[in-house]
């Protein structure tokens, strides 16, 4: 069984089309990366899964049933702009948002007990949400989602504005959950992170899906051509090489693609001596130079650049 | 449902413990228990002294019977006003100068020219910095009033150790027939229907503001979106308008047992502590009107409360709410502006409509129940209407509420508004 099926959705706001006719399933117990530059329309399709919002057309189905008020209670939700009521103690926040997903009474106290430990936010129980760090906000936000043990988990930017000791964290306990069965789908425009987690990656740009698939699969496609080069020294005449497509320069490290019948080896010999190589890899392309070249180098300079 | 009920008990815990609720609901009681201690205070402690008034009598008849008149005694014995005869040496005008100059420093208080007709129908002019104290303006003119109305008579050949006697004011006792009876009113209608509505009315406006305080706080907070994964924005707007109705309820029920203490020992109270003080009668309040009241509160709040909370979805911030909140002021304040109209004709045709208005009627209705009950007709007509308004605004509100909640950055103009009615 899948656990979401998004058919055919549209979200037209005035003459805007945030979402046009967008269609991917996801199934049971994967972890499913949703990526886009700003303003794809990753956050809508998001909330309109949440039913937060409704698709002007199309049909979304949650674990084989179509979407609807009590399924909220099976889905994890991190949205974007997250928050949390600032006055409230953490332990009342963390009660209060537990009983609207179903959660009550002493399982629910149980349960917040266990998450706070994890987490050793123990001591901050009785305290002020306003009074917490950001970082600990962050970690409150992610006990929330998934405190009732949903069977989907939905993270639309998880690790925006999460230092990497709670990067790892998380990304920790979403493998955990994976393991366990849980199906987790998220949103980002980082593409490191995709690499490392997702099984398969729905990328979409400007309101529609440009490419759907299994990472794996999606890399073969665009074939082993890329180069890339870990060097030391003063690497400017590499472009003057003939074969060379695109160079991606970063100062100390060179993404090259190579025209489709290009020799690489012939290029490693011209660098030999040149520039101290110290490392030399022929490759997949990124999923970044992939994304860079779906959504356009324009399109996707303010996304990628942070 | 239960969704709902942990929202309400969310906000209701949230608001109770908060300092503004508890200052508000201790200070409630202490307004009331000053609306009944200033006046008697005013009462006894005057802060009167003793003020010099210049007369130019220029009838020659006026002076010698005013200051007999005029002899109302300080609490230290000595004459509350002490009146000066000013004589025309050689012209009204030039008199008139020099005692503005007196006037002006504050060597009189006033001075006032007796023209020479007064008896036939002269004006006798009053001069002073001060022309708004109603009292003595009104002390000094009926000791006028009666010097010379005592001249008159006496011209007709009145005994004169009688006039005082014929001129002797009536006895005069205002009673209230009601359905249960007839009751004596002291000024006490007047007292309690100003009072609640006063209550209503304050009460309206804080709720209010808590309400779109409570969605602002969501949308800054960005906690809105958080609790939307669990529930409808419905549900949450029903429920944020149930607890802090809870809460509405809660100050009420505390206000009313202070109240309930006061009618019983206030009295005593007062005049154990000021035995100077006349034997003061607190005015009693029928429970029918406390039962509309509290109806007519609920109503109101639901009617206000939506639109406030369509007004906190809409904005970024308490700043930006401001200039929205203009117009629901405008329906609070204009039934307040209407209060001394309909107390005077709580029965006419103008203020029937206006009572039914649904948005007036909160206030209006209420006033006109606790001056004279209405037809029964009249009262159910304004509930009804209120309730169908209510369902009206709920039903336009969540639509608004719904996408305003989400949407941050610029506030969105009445048209757009209208638009996310009419799409969702």
């Amino acid at each position: 069984m899948n656990a979401l099926e998004v058919s055919n959705i549209s979200k037209r706001f005035g003459n805007f089309f945030a979402v046009k006719d967008l269609t991917f399933e996801i199934s049971e117990g994967s972890i499913y990366g949703l990526l886009g530059p700003n303003g794809a329309g990753k956050t809508t399709t998001l909330r309109m899964v949440m039913n937060i919002i409704m698709p002007d057309s199309g049909e979304i189905k949650v674990l084989g049933q179509k979407m609807d008020e009590r399924m909220k209670a099976r889905i994890g939700y991190l949205p974007e702009d997250r928050g949390l009521y600032p006055k409230m103690k953490v332990g009342e926040i963390l009660l209060f948002l537990a009983e609207i997903k179903g959660v009550r009474g002493e399982r629910a106290k149980k349960k917040i007990d266990l998450w706070l430990d994890r987490f050793s936010l123990s001591e901050w129980k009785q305290k002020k949400v306003e009074e917490l760090s950001k970082g600990m906000q962050q970690k409150i936000q992610f006990i929330v989602t998934v405190i009732h043990e949903p069977e989907i988990i939905i993270l639309d930017e998880p690790f925006g504005g999460l230092d990497p000791v709670n990067t790892k964290l998380i990304k920790d306990i979403m493998m955990e959950m994976e393991k366990k069965g849980h199906t987790i789908i998220f949103s980002t425009h980082r593409m490191e992170q995709v690499e490392m987690i997702c099984d398969k990656i729905c990328l979409i740009n400007k309101a529609e899906k440009v490419l759907e698939g299994g990472l794996a699969d999606i890399k073969k496609e665009y074939g082993k051509n890329t180069v890339i080069l870990d060097y030391d020294g003063n690497g400017s005449f590499i472009k003057e090489f003939p074969g060379i497509e695109k160079i991606d320069d970063y100062g100390k490290f060179m993404e090259i693609k190579m025209k489709e019948k290009a020799d690489p080896q012939g290029l490693l010999e011209t660098l030999v001596g040149k520039i101290q190589v110290n490392k030399f890899e022929v490759r997949e392309p990124t999923l970044n130079a992939i994304f860079i070249d779906k959504v356009g180098e324009k399109d996707a300079e303010d996304t990628v650049s942070h | 449902m239960r969704k709902i009920l942990s929202v309400i008990k969310r906000e209701y815990i949230q608001i109770v413990r908060t300092k503004g609720f508890i200052i508000g609901t201790v200070l409630g009681p202490v307004l009331m228990a000053s609306f009944i201690v200033v006046p008697v205070l005013m009462s006894v402690i005057s802060v009167d002294k003793q003020e010099t008034i210049g007369v130019v009598d220029l009838s020659e008849r006026v002076f010698t019977g005013l200051e007999n008149k005029l002899d109302m005694k300080l609490k230290d014995g000595q004459r509350r006003y002490l009146l000066t005869e000013y004589k025309v040496r050689r012209d009204v005008d030039g008199l008139r100068e020099e005692l503005n100059r007196k006037v002006l420093s504050d060597e009189l208080t006033a001075y006032l020219i007796i023209p020479e007709n007064i008896s036939e129908g002269g004006t006798a002019k009053y001069y002073s910095r001060n022309v708004s104290d109603f009292d003595k303006l009104r002390s000094i003119n009926e000791a006028v009033n009666s010097v010379v109305i005592e001249k008159r008579l006496n011209k007709e050949g009145l005994n004169p150790s009688k006039i005082a006697e014929y001129l002797k004011r009536i006895r005069w006792k205002n009673n209230k027939v009601t359905k249960r009876g007839v009751e004596e009113d002291t000024g006490g209608t007047f007292i309690i229907a100003y009072f609640l509505v006063l209550i209503l009315y304050m009460t309206l406006f804080f709720y209010g503001s808590i309400i779109m305080r409570g969605v602002i706080e969501e949308k800054t907070s960005r906690v809105v979106e958080v609790v939307l994964s669990s529930l409808k924005p419905f549900q949450l707007m029903i429920g944020k308008l149930l607890g802090i109705a809870a809460v509405g309820f809660t100050q009420y029920t505390i206000w009313a047992l202070f109240g309930l203490a006061a009618s019983k020992y206030g009295g005593r109270l007062v005049s154990g502590i000021f035995p100077q003080a006349q034997a003061f009668k607190m005015p009693s309040m029928p429970a029918y009107i406390f039962v509309y009241f509290v109806v007519f509160f609920i109503l109101g709040y639901f009617l206000y409360g939506t639109l406030y909370a369509a007004i906190g979805s809409v904005v970024n911030s308490e700043k930006e709410a401001q200039q929205l909140l203009f117009p629901i002021s405008m329906f609070l304040i204009v039934p307040i502006l209407l209060i001394m109209f309909v107390m005077r004709s709580p029965s006419s045709s103008v203020s029937v409509i206006l009572s039914l208005v649904p948005f007036f009627a909160p206030i209006l209705m209420l006033l006109r129940i606790s001056i004279l009950l209405p037809p029964f007709i009249q009262v159910a007509g304004s509930i009804v209407l209120m309730i169908l308004m209510i369902l009206l605004m709920v039903w336009l509100v969540s639509k608004i509420y719904r996408v305003g909640i989400l949407m941050y950055g610029k506030r969105p103009n009445m048209k757009e508004i209208i638009k996310w009615v009419r799409y969702s």
